[in-house]
C-alpha cells in the first residue's frame, strides 16, 4: 500500500458526494418544522406567563401574612391589635392619641418576617 | 514529667506551709499565757473589711452612675433591625448568581437610575459580569460624555466608551436635592457596604413599605412611613410594585424577586471582588491543606528513628575480686 492508494482513496472519499448529502435538508425542513412547533408553543407560554404575570403576587405578602396569623407571632399580634383598638379608641373619643403603635409594629414585623425569610427565599430565584 | 515536678513542687510547698503554721501555733501557745485568750479581737481585722466594703462600694456607685447605657432614643427613632435573610451569595463557598445580577442591573436601570447614581460603576466593570462587550459598548454609546479640550479650548461631547462611568440623573446633590423636595438619594455604589445590615437592611428597606403606618405614628408631609429607616419617616417612597420590569429571562418580576436582585447587584457593585477574593480563600486554604499533610507526614519520617529507638543499659561485669574483699560493715 503506497501514497498513491492513499491518495486515490482520499479522491474517492472527497469526490463523489456523500450518499446522505440529501438529508441535511430533510432535517432542516423537519427543524424548521419543529420550529414552527415551537413558536406556536412559545406563544401558547408566553399567553400562560401573561395571564399569569397579571396575576403576579409578591410571596413575601402571603407568607408575612401567613406568619402574622401564626401560633408563632400570636403574642405580637395580641399586642398591636390591642393597641390599635386603644389608640383608634383615643382618636375617635378625643382626637388626638397619647400614644402610637410603632414599637409594636415592630415587634409584629420582626417576628413575621423572621418567619417567613426561609420560605420566601427558597421561593425566589 | 513537668506534671510530676509540680506536684512535688506543690507538696513540698504544702509541707513547709504546715511547718510554718506549727511553728505560729506553737509560739501563740507559748505567748496565751500572757493575752487574756486565743480569739482574735474584732479590731483586728476591722481595717481589711472595711476597706473591701469600700471598695465594693465605690464600685457599685461607679456602675450606679456611669455603668449602663443610656437609650435615649425610641424604638421608633432607631429603626426596626433588618431581618436576616439567607442570602445565596453570602454564603463563603458560592458566588454572585449572575443571572441575578444582570436582572438586578436591568431593576436599577429601569426603576433606580432615575433618582439615584452608580457613579463609580464603569461600564468596564460590567463586561464579563453582566453583559458582554458588544452589549456594554452599545450601553455605553447611548450616552455623551465631555471631549479632551480640542485645540480651541473647547470640550465637546462624545459618545460613551467602556472606560466611562455610569452617568448620573442629577449634575450635582443640589440639583438632586432640589428635585426631590430637598431630600438626597445618596450614591448607590457602596451602598451595601455603608449602610448597617447591608443586603438585609436595603432589602427590607425596598420591600418593608407597609400599606398604612400603624395607629398613631405621625408621618411628616412629604415623607413615608418605612419601618427599617431610622426615624420611620423616608422621603422615597414605595418605588417597586409587582411586575414593573420585564425581566429577559422570563423569571416573574414581583416585588420581593426584584428588591432581592437589585440588591445583589448593589452588593457587587460595592464588593466587585468578592468572588475573586473567595477563590483566593480557596486557594489558601488548599495550599495550606496541603502543606499541612506534608509537613505531618515531614515530622512522622524525622521523629520515626527517634521514637522507635531503644536506649539499653548493660552493667559492666562485676569482677569478682570485689565481692571477695570483706564489706566493711560487716563483720566476716
Amino acid at each position: 500500500m503506497g501514497i498513491t492508494d492513499f491518495i486515490s482513496a482520499a479522491w474517492d472519499t472527497f469526490s463523489t458526494p456523500s450518499p446522505d448529502a440529501e438529508e441535511p435538508a430533510q432535517a432542516n425542513k423537519e427543524e424548521e418544522s419543529s420550529d414552527e412547533k415551537e413558536e406556536s408553543s412559545d406563544d401558547a407560554e408566553e399567553e400562560e406567563e401573561e395571564e399569569e404575570e397579571e396575576e403576579t403576587v409578591d410571596p413575601k405578602e402571603t407568607l408575612e401574612e401567613e406568619c402574622r396569623n401564626s401560633k408563632e407571632c400570636h403574642p405580637a399580634k395580641h399586642h398591636y391589635d390591642a393597641c390599635v383598638e386603644r389608640v383608634t379608641s383615643q382618636i375617635d373619643n378625643d382626637g388626638k392619641a397619647s400614644e402610637d403603635c410603632v414599637e409594636e409594629f415592630f415587634h409584629l414585623a420582626h417576628c413575621a418576617t423572621a418567619c417567613a425569610a426561609p420560605k420566601l427565599f427558597s421561593q425566589l430565584k | 514529667m513537668l506534671a510530676r515536678s509540680a506536684l512535688r513542687t506543690a507538696r513540698s510547698a504544702g509541707a513547709a506551709a504546715r511547718n510554718a503554721t506549727s511553728k505560729t501555733a506553737s509560739r501563740s501557745a507559748s505567748s496565751s499565757s500572757s493575752t487574756a485568750e486565743g480569739a482574735a479581737p474584732w479590731t483586728a481585722n476591722a481595717l481589711p473589711v472595711g476597706a473591701s466594703a469600700f471598695a465594693i462600694g465605690t464600685v457599685a456607685w461607679y456602675y450606679h452612675l456611669y455603668g449602663r447605657n443610656v437609650d435615649a432614643m425610641t424604638p421608633a427613632e432607631e429603626g426596626l433591625h433588618p431581618t436576616q435573610y439567607p442570602w445565596e451569595h453570602a454564603k463563603w463557598h458560592k458566588t454572585f448568581d449572575h443571572q441575578a445580577l444582570r436582572r438586578g442591573f436591568q431593576v436599577y436601570q429601569e426603576v433606580c437610575a432615575s433618582c439615584h447614581s452608580l457613579e463609580r460603576i464603569p461600564y468596564r466593570a460590567l463586561v464579563g459580569n453582566i453583559m458582554t462587550v458588544d452589549e456594554a459598548k452599545a450601553l455605553a454609546e447611548e450616552n455623551e460624555y465631555d471631549t479632551e479640550p480640542n485645540d480651541q479650548g473647547e470640550i465637546e461631547k462624545r459618545p460613551g466608551k467602556l472606560s466611562d462611568y455610569l452617568p448620573s440623573p442629577y449634575k450635582n446633590d443640589e440639583a438632586a436635592r432640589a428635585a426631590n423636595n430637598g431630600a438626597l438619594p445618596p450614591d448607590l455604589s457602596l451602598m451595601v457596604k455603608a449602610r448597617h445590615g447591608g443586603c438585609n437592611y436595603i432589602f427590607s428597606l425596598l420591600t418593608g413599605y407597609p400599606e398604612e403606618p400603624p395607629a398613631g405614628a405621625v408621618v411628616q408631609e412629604g415623607l413615608n412611613f418605612n419601618p427599617y429607616f431610622p426615624g420611620t419617616g423616608i422621603a422615597m417612597a414605595r418605588v417597586l410594585y409587582d411586575d414593573l420590569v420585564e425581566y429577559d429571562d422570563g423569571t416573574t418580576a414581583s416585588t420581593s424577586q426584584m428588591a432581592k436582585d437589585v440588591v445583589e447587584f448593589l452588593n457587587w457593585a460595592a464588593e466587585p471582588e468578592m468572588d475573586d477574593r473567595k477563590k483566593m480563600g480557596w486557594k489558601v486554604l488548599s495550599v495550606s491543606a496541603v502543606l499541612f499533610a506534608l509537613s505531618i507526614w515531614v515530622k512522622r519520617y524525622k521523629w520515626a528513628p527517634i521514637k522507635s529507638r531503644k536506649i539499653a543499659y548493660n552493667p559492666p561485669i562485676r569482677s569478682p575480686i570485689l565481692d571477695k574483699l570483706p564489706k566493711p560493715n560487716q563483720k566476716s
